[in-house]
């Protein structure tokens, strides 16, 4: 995986571990803005299953830092995610 | 199988009975240099001793020592002269003289304990650093026997010592790397009844298992204890490495650090959870978590784990720490997440992660999880975390065994009555390529599950033309009807899927062809027709 600067007016999306598996991609760009309690049915659209099987439980980044989007009232969910951003999608890894 | 032969199992019994012995002649040398190491320290009179301190000593090492051994509530060791034995300034002396650890630094490992859970690919390389750094007492939690598929990555263990518990033989290694530890084996599985008890005894936890329930649990006991804890996982070429509960203060104190539960509320779904086994694993990614497990608890320990209240008041001590110019220990650092993708640029990321968060399950204020609910068996982790249950997706109609397959493939076909042909069938193997590349059935069509799985069924009316069908379905679609198609994997389950997602697909053309899996997949080829074929 590269770290690849995100074109104009888009922000990069990382997906670590299921996440890759599931898109077969380790990182993608998309469209800025875009709500942070958004991006989950932005990325269901365009991967479907993905919600349920991987999103529901993973962790998500921006800038490398964590936001919470647990629940319906979620801290983070009015977060607008801007061009230029780094997002990752990370889930729960347990084995070992 | 072949295990049961009396041959095999009095090889596995005199290994077991060699290591054991070699274990108990370490502890024995072990004994008798400490026993030596006494006897010398005897034969000099106490004065000279005294009078050594005064004369030889500079003072301000005199009062770092003093410092240190009241601060350790162990001034018995004064009469010894030095707080080490002889031994562990030779053994410690590249971390000693390291200003991280210290005098100080390397007393706090000597008397600290640490529980290791799991005994795998994290937990072998996370005890190795923590007995050869000199931690006091190690616990190792596992339940399992050592294979020889675990080699390739869990250090501690030998291809002498298959069969041995891991615990046993991750025992006997540690022994061999340093005999001052002492290693309490617990040779079966953390389960909800036992954490506590467990736990207790210890001052941080190193979870190293390879389940979500595990992961849970090991992070709700630690919470209800207020026991710090270095968290660590691994699969394929990815790693992740938390710290939790650190400070590890009580539930609904937020000066304390998140829990697991406060990162992943919620576990993945059961079906999706990938163990090693499947999803495969390279040794050194796992064994760079666990080293780093093993870094973070010697930081942990040596900045003070024993008074994790100190931490705050560290201005009180500064003065002290000047006199001795010994650096001041180093403040806990905010909680965050290392995620390692070894084929990445950059290969680490650090993700900066919350304090507690308010509404946590375990360590809020709000809190559910609660030693009488752990210890009453209420909170189900299994349940939480979803069972698998073995795949019974098709009739027996639709099923076919081992035996009776290998007689298309030899002899007379038991659903058609004609002899077999290599052409009579269509074999398709749904393991992933690089599986199918290993080794396969002669003739097998490899079309992997992944690719079977994602495959959109659309309704009916729309010609597959208008939707672009998938090549592999419009390839089978091609072949003759009264070919029956055999579906095989590894074990039996993603076979069973596959059939029925090509029934939706209408590859049995109505009923026409029958399309079915072969039972148990191949390791039941191998286990009842061809104990040849390899097992990986």
């Amino acid at each position: 995986m590269t770290n690849p600067k995100s074109p104009a007016g888009q922000f990069t999306l990382l997906y670590f571990a299921a996440a890759s598996s599931f898109t077969k991609r380790t990182s993608e760009n998309f469209s800025a803005p875009v709500r942070a309690a958004d991006l989950f049915q932005l990325l269901e659209g365009k991967y479907p299953g993905m919600g349920d099987k991987v999103l529901s439980s993973c962790a998500v980044t921006v800038n490398l830092e964590y936001i919470d989007l647990d629940g319906d009232d979620a801290a983070d969910g009015d977060l607008m995610i801007k061009a230029g951003d780094e997002v990752a999608i990370i889930p729960p890894v347990s084995s070992g | 199988m072949a295990l049961s032969l009396p041959i095999e199992s009095t090889i596995k019994s005199l290994r077991y009975q060699i290591a054991s012995c070699e274990a108990q002649l370490q502890d024995l040398r072990h004994q008798l240099a400490d026993a030596e190491n006494r006897a010398h320290w005897h034969t000099i009179p106490f004065e000279s001793l005294s009078h050594d301190m005064i004369g030889g000593v500079p003072g301000d090492i005199q009062t770092e020592f003093l410092a240190v051994l009241s601060q350790n509530g162990e001034r018995r060791r004064y009469a010894k002269a030095w707080p080490l034995e002889k031994h562990e300034y030779k053994r410690y002396g590249r971390q000693l003289i390291m200003p991280e650890v210290g005098l100080q630094g390397q007393l706090r490992l000597k008397t600290s304990s640490v529980l290791v859970v799991g005994v795998g690919g994290l937990g072998c390389p996370a005890a190795a650093y923590l007995a050869g750094a000199g931690v006091g007492k190690i616990g190792l939690v596992d339940g399992d026997t050592v294979e020889e598929s675990n080699l390739h990555r869990q250090i501690l263990h030998s291809t002498g010592r298959v069969g041995m518990t891991k615990v046993e033989s991750a025992t006997v290694s540690l022994t061999q790397l340093n005999p001052t530890g002492e290693y309490l084996a617990y040779s079966s599985r953390l389960t909800p009844d036992t954490a506590i008890e467990i736990f207790q005894s210890y001052d941080l936890i190193l979870d190293c298992t390879d389940n979500p329930a595990s992961r849970y649990l090991i992070s709700d006991t630690c919470v209800l204890l207020g026991k710090p804890l270095v968290s660590a996982s691994a699969l394929r070429t990815e790693g992740q490495l938390m710290v939790l509960n650190s400070p590890p203060r009580p539930p609904g104190d937020i000066l304390g650090g998140p829990c697991y539960r406060c990162i992943f509320p919620k576990p993945p779904p059961a079906e999706s959870v990938v163990s090693c086994g499947d999803g495969g694993i390279l040794g050194p990614v796992v064994g760079v978590m666990g080293v780093l497990q093993a870094l973070e608890a010697i930081k942990i320990i040596t900045r003070g784990i024993q008074h994790p209240d100190l931490i705050c008041h560290i201005d009180i001590d500064k003065p002290r720490f000047q006199t001795n110019n010994e650096m001041p220990p180093n403040p806990p650092e905010p909680p965050s997440l290392l995620l390692f993708s070894a084929y990445s640029n950059p290969p680490f990321r650090s993700i900066r992660l919350r304090s507690r968060k308010s509404k946590c399950a375990s360590c809020s204020a709000q809190a559910i999880v609660t030693r009488e609910a752990l210890t009453s068996g209420s909170l189900d982790y299994v349940q939480f975390c979803g069972i698998v249950s073995p795949v019974e997706a098709l009739s027996v109609s639709e099923r076919i065994s081992v035996d009776n397959y290998a007689r298309i493939r030899t002899g007379t076909n038991p659903i058609t009555g004609t002899e077999a042909r290599s052409d009579s069938h269509t074999l398709i193997d749904v393991r992933e390529k690089v599986q199918f590349d290993l080794c396969n059935l002669e003739g097998s069509i490899n079309i992997p599950f992944s690719v079977v799985s994602r495959t959109s069924v659309f309704v009916k009316g729309n010609s597959a033309k208008d939707v672009g069908e998938e090549e592999w379905v419009t390839k089978m679609r091609g072949l003759p009807e009264k070919k029956p198609i055999f579906v095989i994997c590894r074990l039996g389950n993603d076979s069973q899927l596959a059939v029925g997602k090509m029934k939706e697909l209408g590859l049995d053309c109505g009923g026409r062809r029958w399309v079915g899996d072969v039972k148990g997949g191949l390791k039941a080829w191998r286990d009842y027709v061809d104990p040849e074929f390899p097992e990986y």
